[in-house]
């Protein structure tokens, strides 16, 4: 049966060569698709954790939802020092966050100013990364302020201008001090940019009466697939004042883009499969309708209904395998070629800077797994489309089959 | 071999009128019947619209029927499903069409050995067959043609080497001839004879052709669907 169908194969050639096309188009562009979508997902993720928000983070409970002095982690050393005892952490460092105002002679604007670490900040973020004047802070620099592009544009300071902070410290009391602008950062992200400044903790602990405080602890794991078990381990470890939080509660607004941006792609992928399945099925059953005369005889003299319908998925077979075979490779490839060299879409950082996004560039995700289901799919929709066409000529009698013109 | 008991086919089946495709057809000798016994050479004749195909067809398991009883062996047809029909025509019955219906995308050799390939033979023993039979219908030189490349007569060679290759019961023969010239009808008609004598195997023909009709030992006349002479 598998020779005879090889030999409709090559008789039925368009057909079989429609067959062919649709099934290697679909496969390839399966492939491709996916991993274009599940790149750029992984690519918008891997930029906003890479920026700034950690994989995982450390609050007082009832700091984000309310807020102020009294809801700072106290004893960091003592956290730190539990989290460095943990497996599948990557880094952490803890941050103190205050909202003041910024002045130069003539302008004000509200900021953040965040007192970091610099030099664990190194590894954590891409703060030192975004650097596009001046220097980055060092555990020397003092009162050395390092404040995003457009921020410093509202009150038009230069690298080098002082400028004036007035704020509350940690005890509610007034906290002022005089900062120098010694470096500039832009990561994209125009809400970031527009309202963050850092200082080294060293200095702003003491402006703050911050010593051994933190607004929250964040932290890089070692992949990011095992974010769920290492936020397990932290929580064990913690009191249960602290509340331990993944990328995926924190970045809910990014999350749920990802997921309404997959459902469109997948909704927009059905449409051209429920296309390329109807066309393989009714070029199929046009192949079967003018055969209708030649199945009524080879079942006259003897082939049953299960040799119709195991000679017609044999064809379907040989031509799925061929074009499957064929797309998977290059499909692969290039998914392969273009996670090592990404695609860049010029302006997509601009469009998803919301979220974080900072880079125009989208590498491909290549996952033999992903492949692997996405080639299972177009079987099966192959093998499907071929069900109606059996169906159909397996309705006739043998004998009405020989009289069908 | 068959016994036909009191078969009826309906064109049409009203409370006022009936019209019979097949009427009241009983085909056993002793019991004032007729039977059509192993290596016979029958013909089924009669002007065209009398029930020949049909009954042919009704015999071959092609074909359903309204009442009465087919016998092939001791199996009765009205009772087998589909796949036991089927599986009767696969390894009793052979077919030879009026339009050779041979596969167009299998060449001769494929063609003839198609049935015993179905059959599960051995390839070795589908080879020496189909030699052995293409040999006897002089189509010998052509086992690497395909269909469309042959002659009417050729192909309806191919065809009865097809049906004849399985050893089959019966072969049942739908005017063979009827778009083959004098020459070739005559040709086809002396080797299915000799297939008759030495393969020992039944031959029923569906046929309104003087030249099968001078050939076969029995000439059953049908009109309107009824026996009128056997």
């Amino acid at each position: 049966m598998f020779s005879f169908a090889l030999k409709n194969i090559f008789f039925y050639k368009s057909r079989s060569i429609t067959t062919f096309i649709l099934t290697f188009v679909s496969t390839l562009f399966f492939i491709v698709y996916v991993a274009m979508m599940d790149g750029s997902h992984n690519s918008m993720l891997k930029n906003a954790l890479k920026v700034y928000t950690g994989a995982i983070e450390i609050y007082k409970t009832g700091y984000r939802d309310i807020g102020g002095n009294e809801y700072f982690i106290e004893n960091v050393d003592e956290i730190e020092s539990k989290l460095s005892q943990i497996d599948g952490i990557k880094h952490f460092t803890s941050r103190y966050e205050t909202y003041g105002i910024l002045s130069t002679d003539r302008y004000s604007s509200a900021a953040m100013v965040t007192g970091i670490n610099p030099l664990k900040e190194e590894n954590m973020s891409q703060l030192k990364a975004t650097l596009i004047e001046g220097e980055f802070l060092s555990e020397t620099s003092k009162n050395c302020l390092y404040a995003g592009a457009d921020l410093i544009k509202k009150i038009h300071l230069k690298v080098g201008d002082e400028v004036s902070f007035i704020g509350s410290a940690s005890d509610n009391s007034f906290a002022a001090d005089l900062f120098t602008l010694c470096g500039v950062f832009r990561t994209g992200s125009f809400e970031f940019d527009s309202s963050a400044s850092f200082v080294s903790r060293s200095y702003f602990d003491e402006l703050m009466y911050a010593q051994n405080k933190a607004s929250y602890i964040t932290i890089d794991v070692d992949d990011l697939e095992d974010v769920d078990s290492v936020r397990l381990s932290i929580k064990k470890q913690l009191s249960s004042e602290l509340e331990v939080l993944t990328w995926k509660t924190l970045m809910k607004s990014m999350v749920e883009m990802m997921q309404v941006d997959s459902i469109f792609g997948y909704i927009s992928m059905s449409l051209f499969f429920v296309v390329i399945f109807f066309v393989i099925m009714i070029f199929g059953f046009i192949n079967v309708s003018s055969r209708v005369k030649e199945f009524g005889i080879l079942r006259c003299i003897g082939l049953s209904r299960a040799n119709v319908r195991a000679l017609l998925l044999y064809e379907i077979f040989i031509l799925s395998s061929l074009a499957i075979v064929l797309a998977t490779p290059i499909g692969a490839a290039i998914a392969y070629y273009f996670s090592i060299h990404p695609i860049v879409i010029e302006g997509m950082s601009e469009t998803y800077k919301e979220y974080g996004i900072v880079s125009d560039s989208v590498p491909l995700d290549f996952n033999i797994f992903t492949i692997s289901w996405n080639v299972a799919l177009i079987y099966s929709l192959n093998f499907l489309s071929v069900i109606y066409p059996i169906s159909y000529i397996n309705a006739f009698k043998p004998i009405e089959a020989t009289r069908h013109v | 071999m068959i016994k036909i008991e009191n078969v009826n086919k309906y064109f049409y089946k009203g409370e006022d009128r009936e019209l019979h495709a097949l009427k009241n057809i009983n085909l056993s000798i002793e019991k004032g019947e007729y039977s059509i016994e192993k290596g016979e050479y029958s013909l089924l004749t009669g002007p065209s619209g009398c029930g020949k195909t049909t009954l042919l067809n009704v015999i071959g398991a092609l074909d359903s029927f309204d009442s009465g009883k087919i016998y092939f062996e001791d199996r009765e047809l009205g009772a087998l499903s589909e796949d036991e029909k089927t599986t009767i025509r696969l390894n009793e019955i052979g077919f030879v069409f009026q339009a050779y219906n041979l596969v167009p995308v299998l060449n001769v050799e494929e063609n003839i050995g198609f049935i015993m390939r179905l059959r599960g033979f051995p390839d070795s023993e589908i080879r020496e067959r189909v030699k052995e039979v293409a040999a006897i219908l002089e189509i010998d030189t052509k086992l690497r043609s395909l269909p469309s490349t042959l002659s009417g007569g050729q192909q309806q060679r191919v065809a009865v080497a097809r049906a004849v290759a399985a050893k089959p019961k019966i072969i049942l023969a739908d005017e063979p001839t009827a778009n083959l010239d004098s020459k070739n009808s005559k040709a086809l008609m002396d080797m299915m004879r000799s297939l008759n004598v030495t393969e020992n195997i039944s031959i029923v023909f569906a046929s309104h052709d003087k030249d099968v009709l001078e050939s076969v030992d029995r000439v059953i006349k049908l009109n309107d669907g009824e026996i009128i002479e056997s």
